[in-house]
């Protein structure tokens, strides 16, 4: 039996009179780089808002993180969909946020802050406010407050969804560095099929709402990867098949 | 503000003051319409001796004031936005008293805590206090949800949500209740005085009116329109400072 970071096992959630998300069953391995495709409204930012602790699942649906059952607040690194960087913080205080909540020692993980500062491009930023910076570095910010905030398991709602192709093809080289160096369990949700692809270890594609997992694609291309890659064929051909499964959830969430 | 915006600011005042003493001299308008600017200066500059300790009085019953009702009105604040239940309680109540015009409480006031200076620190603090509970209650409880959930993620609890969270995010609304809140105290500072007391700002205008002494009367104003300039442009120099990111 291999080791399991989380399982998750017939979690659902309604809102009211509204099944935002139907059973989701999803078992995910350590280390794993999994990302989450599918239609807007289909739940998945419900599904990391359970993840993280901030919301209950309904009853009868189980989130076991490491095995284990309990409260999940403070145990995932989460990044929600907007940067939420505070802005009467600079870059430095606002990556220290998260140690700054855990009472952790000031001086130690300033010195840890500095050093992950270059990894993430931010060097000599460092005492920048957020109104200052570009959007693709305001991003990074919000994921280096992510990193800091050091948890096996992070969930990225949809961190490169505000920035232009250019921008967004270098951050996800980037991230894919980056997550070499710090063997992190990801969890990504993403609306671009390359994205997902290009990441991903596996490809997990919900359902339009009320969300389930409709297709679970293992991606075996090679890493590192690269530019190239996307004008491959097999990573086209992986494409193809995604999107047919995509397209229809699409049209199925346009037409409800 | 950049040195343009002062010398417009300047430029405007001098114009204005011109065309009031021209106009003053050009219809010859009686003194207790309207005297020339040159008069009441004259009149301030020769009574400085009588104006000048009841300036200090003024300005020492609106600080004092100014400041216990800032304290306390942040401090309430933070209070009720720990606590939303009380919060729904008390508030509605907070929102009718505020709402009753000052002047009517000043009587009473003088009545319980006599024509001393502590009648108008009381109701400067008592004004001020609700001004700015209010708008420091606002900014308290008008944060982003999605901000406040991020740092739950992080383990954060509600009184380090108060602290990293919501006070700063509170900080403009604060500035801004305590800007308006200069000119409040001024005010009511002054129409206590009028209605009791022994020395003050007030006080000189509503003798100089009794002894129909026009330029006295506008003497006291002018130095009480310094004082409240005076104070409102430096709240709002350290508003600016503090509230950099806005
Ligand atoms: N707190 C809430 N109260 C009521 N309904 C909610 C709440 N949160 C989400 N919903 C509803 O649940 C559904 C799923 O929302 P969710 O934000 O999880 O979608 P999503 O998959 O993240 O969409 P997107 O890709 O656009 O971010 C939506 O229909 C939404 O309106
Ligand atoms: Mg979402």
């Amino acid at each position: 039996m291999t080791a399991t970071k989380l399982s998750i096992s017939g979690v659902g959630k309604n809102f009211g009179a509204v099944r935002a998300l139907d059973r989701v069953d999803l078992d995910i391995a350590p280390g794993e780089f999994v990302t989450l495709i599918g239609p807007s409204g289909c739940g998945k930012s419900t599904l990391f808002n359970m993840l993280a602790g901030l919301l209950e699942p309904d009853a009868g649906g189980t989130i076991l993180l490491d095995g284990k059952p309990g409260k999940l607040l403070g145990r995932t690194a989460f990044m929600p969909q907007r940067d939420l960087l505070l802005p009467w913080r600079n870059v430095l205080d606002n990556a220290l946020l998260p140690c700054e909540i855990e009472g952790l020692p000031r001086a130690e993980t300033r010195a840890r802050a500095e050093k992950m500062a270059v990894d993430f491009g931010l060097r000599g930023f460092e005492k920048h406010f957020p109104q200052q910076l570009s959007g693709g570095m305001r991003q990074r910010v919000a994921l280096m407050r992510t990193f800091m905030f050091e948890r096996d398991l992070m969930l990225l709602d949809e961190p490169f969804g505000a920035l232009d192709a250019l921008t967004r093809s270098m951050m996800q080289r980037w991230l894919l560095d980056i997550w070499a160096r710090y063997r992190r369990t990801i969890i990504f949700i993403t609306h671009d099929i390359d994205e997902a692809i290009f990441l991903a270890d596996r490809v997990v594609v919900m359902s339009a709402r009320p969300g389930r997992i409709k297709l679970d694609r293992r991606i075996e291309l090679p890493r590192p990867r690269d530019a190239h890659l996307l004008t491959a064929p097999e990573f086209t051909a992986i494409k193809r098949e995604l999107l047919d499964a995509v397209e229809e959830e699409s049209l199925k969430s346009f037409s409800a | 503000m950049n040195r343009a915006v002062i010398l417009r600011g300047i430029l405007g005042a001098v114009l204005l003051i011109g065309a009031w003493e021209f106009s003053v001299r050009f219809f010859a308008l009686p003194q207790w319409i309207l005297p020339p600017p040159s008069g009441i200066l004259a009149t301030a500059w020769s009574g400085r001796a009588a104006l000048l300790p009841a300036a200090a009085m003024t300005a020492y019953e609106a600080l004092s004031g100014y400041a216990i009702g800032a304290v306390l009105g942040v401090g309430l604040a933070m209070l009720l936005a720990l606590a939303a239940p009380l919060r729904a309680v008390l508030l509605p109540m907070v929102v009718a008293v505020n709402s009753i015009p000052v002047a009517a409480y000043a009587p009473l006031a003088l009545l319980w805590f006599g024509t001393g200076a502590l009648s108008k620190i009381i109701m400067v603090a008592f004004i001020v206090g609700f001004t700015v509970f209010l708008n420091a209650l606002d900014g308290l409880t008008r944060v982003d949800p999605a901000a406040i959930a991020l740092l739950r993620s992080f383990g954060a609890g509600r009184l380090r949500l108060l602290w990293t969270l919501r006070l700063p995010a509170a900080l403009p609304s604060i500035a801004t209740g305590l800007r308006i809140s200069t000119v409040r105290a001024m005010i009511v500072t002054l129409v206590t005085e009028m209605l009791g007391s022994q020395l003050g700002l007030g006080w000189t205008i509503f003798q100089a009116v009794l002894l129909i002494d026009f330029l006295q009367v506008w003497a006291a104003i002018l130095v009480a329109s310094i004082i409240s300039l005076l104070f409102f442009g430096v709240v709002s120099a350290i508003e600016r400072r503090v509230v950099f990111w806005r």
